[in-house]
């Protein structure tokens, strides 16, 4: 009949999610991969095959482990400070009537700017060196953190802190056990949100920039026409970007078994 | 002793010329909520406040709980004025689910003790006890999110219960339940609160669950609120699923329904802004 045709493969997709992923992304390898080997300049792009077959000549690069080690040591440090000051600013302006009042307006505002225009600004505060690119971060990475953190503290619901109240709740009882767990899902989508920041920001600064760093050699290989290391290196980092966020996300539902 | 003073230790909650409004005096928001309002409520009283909506007994309940600063007059609660939340002598059971979603039941009570400042030895007895006064023990590790509407009130119930007040508030406890529901956990009440001898306040909008609850119905008239009157049911508790087919609870509910059908028109037509028909 003309029904078995590609039904019976849409029913399966459907009910296995996994597959159609996996099926997609092969789908999206092979067009890569025919592409690369035979539309596109060899200078241009190279085919996954290549660029995974040869992932250890990126790594033997001279300065590019190097560069791996310091790229994530600033983001390390970036998002640290990011979560440190999108916790305090997003606190206190989530949670006093008056500071929202006062703050919010100029947070969005700042956050509107596209900070790259600024840049150079960064460099001659902090030099060429791994801070301002930490800096540069920062700034990219604590606006979202600041904003959910902001928005998750607003729509907890009043008679939870009434009860609170009642029951005789100190302060700090009424942000350790009220605040604090009512926030920690926004928290971690801000997080998640942070860490996709600060990435973009200090890699950014890198490209700019720095003698040093994935950044560096991300705008290297590409000025030498090299698009197999280029691919290679960005590999590794997409590798990396998805590992922690995976972890931000194993945590998140972790402590947020409550809302299953 | 002369029998004024017996009845003054009688006196669990004292309620001295009690008025409020919201918003300043002369503003266009300006509500006045409560009329000036004086009573006294007994040891192991229970207590109904019944009247249309925004007559401020609402107001009047979260003004004795010491939520809520009233604009004139003051309450004392077992001989201490009222200035702020009181955990020791009074808890609450809200209308709203007011459990925490993030924790087990178990972990809700223990939360509450915690917040009281109860011993953190007495922690385990006293929630197991409160859960098995409400019929909850086999609940004790599930989220609220997990339960009915019924039983999460209930928790709520054993959480008050746990922190071992002498009086308790209940704002429309059973408010957003549906009636049979309402009607089973008010029969366990009767049960619960004549063992307990607390001393009870509590808001509603039903007619049968204030007879059949309370010891004294208070009826509000329409904003701004007055205590209008207060009727006496004198039926000892616990009280029987068979008192509410009784000629006395008909009779009783019939009452306060004349009662209030005036005030609920009022309400209503003003509302509309128009008068009848």
């Amino acid at each position: 009949m003309a029904m078995t045709g590609p039904r019976p493969i849409l029913s399966f997709m459907q009910k296995h999610p996994r597959w159609s992923q996996l099926l997609t992304l092969g789908l999206f390898f092979l067009a890569w991969e025919i592409a690369a080997r035979f539309f596109v300049d060899k200078m241009f792009l190279s085919p996954p095959s290549r660029v995974y077959g040869e992932i250890g000549r990126v790594f033997g690069t001279k300065g590019v482990p190097d560069a791996l080690w310091l790229t994530l040591f600033e983001l390390s440090i970036a998002f640290a400070i990011s979560v440190v000051i999108g916790l305090v600013i997003g606190l206190s302006v989530g949670l006093g009537t008056f500071a929202r009042r006062s703050f919010m307006p100029i947070i969005l505002l700042l956050y509107g700017i596209p900070q790259i225009t600024i840049l150079p600004l960064f460099i001659l505060y902090f030099g060429i060196g791994a801070p301002s690119k930490i800096a540069f971060g920062v700034t990219h990475g604590m606006f979202p953190i600041i904003l959910t953190i902001v928005a998750g503290v607003q729509n907890l619901k009043p008679v939870l802190m009434t009860s609170a109240r009642s029951m005789g709740a100190s302060r700090w009882h009424i942000l350790r056990y009220v605040i604090f767990p009512h926030m920690i899902p926004s928290f971690f989508a801000g997080l998640r949100l942070g860490m996709t920041g600060v990435l973009l920001g200090v890699l950014l600064a890198e490209l700019y920039v720095s003698t040093a760093g994935i950044g560096h050699f991300t705008s290297m290989f590409t000025q030498s026409f090299d698009p197999t290391r280029l691919l290679g290196l960005i590999s590794v980092l997409a590798v990396m970007a998805i590992a922690l966020n995976e972890m931000v996300r194993r945590a998140e539902t972790h402590f947020s078994r409550w809302k299953s | 002793m002369s029998m004024q003073n017996q009845t003054v230790d009688q006196v669990a909650v004292s309620i001295h010329g009690v008025a409020h409004h919201f918003g300043e005096s002369g503003d266009a928001k300006h509500v006045k909520a409560l009329q000036e309002t004086t009573m006294d409520i007994y040891r192991g009283e229970l207590l109904a406040l019944i009247g249309p909506s925004g007559c401020g007994k609402s107001t009047l309940l979260n003004v004795i709980g010491g939520l809520l600063n009233p604009a004139q007059g003051h309450v004392d609660v077992c001989g201490k004025r009222v200035d702020g939340p009181m955990p020791h002598e009074i808890a609450y059971v809200f209308q709203e689910n007011a459990l925490f979603p993030w924790n087990t039941i178990i972990e809700n009570i223990r939360l509450g003790m915690l917040f009281q400042g109860v011993a953190k030895s007495e922690h385990e007895d006293r929630a197991q006890q409160s859960l098995k006064a409400v019929g909850l023990m086999e609940f004790a590790n599930h989220y609220p999110g997990q339960l009915s509407g019924g039983m999460r009130q209930r928790a709520a119930l054993a959480r008050a219960l746990s922190l071992d007040t002498p009086v308790l508030l209940m704002d429309e406890p059973f408010g957003a339940l549906d009636e049979q529901t309402r009607m089973v956990l008010g029969e366990d009440l009767s049960v619960l609160l004549s063992r307990t001898r607390k001393t009870i306040i509590f808001v509603t909008h039903s007619l049968g669950e204030a007879v059949f609850l309370a010891d004294r119905v208070a009826v509000f008239s329409a904003r701004p609120g007055r205590i209008k009157q207060v009727i006496n049911v004198d039926e000892a508790h616990p009280r029987k699923p068979s008192f509410m087919t009784a000629e006395k609870f008909t009779r009783l509910r019939n009452e306060l329904y004349d009662l209030l059908h005036d005030e609920i028109r009022k309400t209503v037509d003003l509302g509309s802004r128009g008068g009848g028909f």
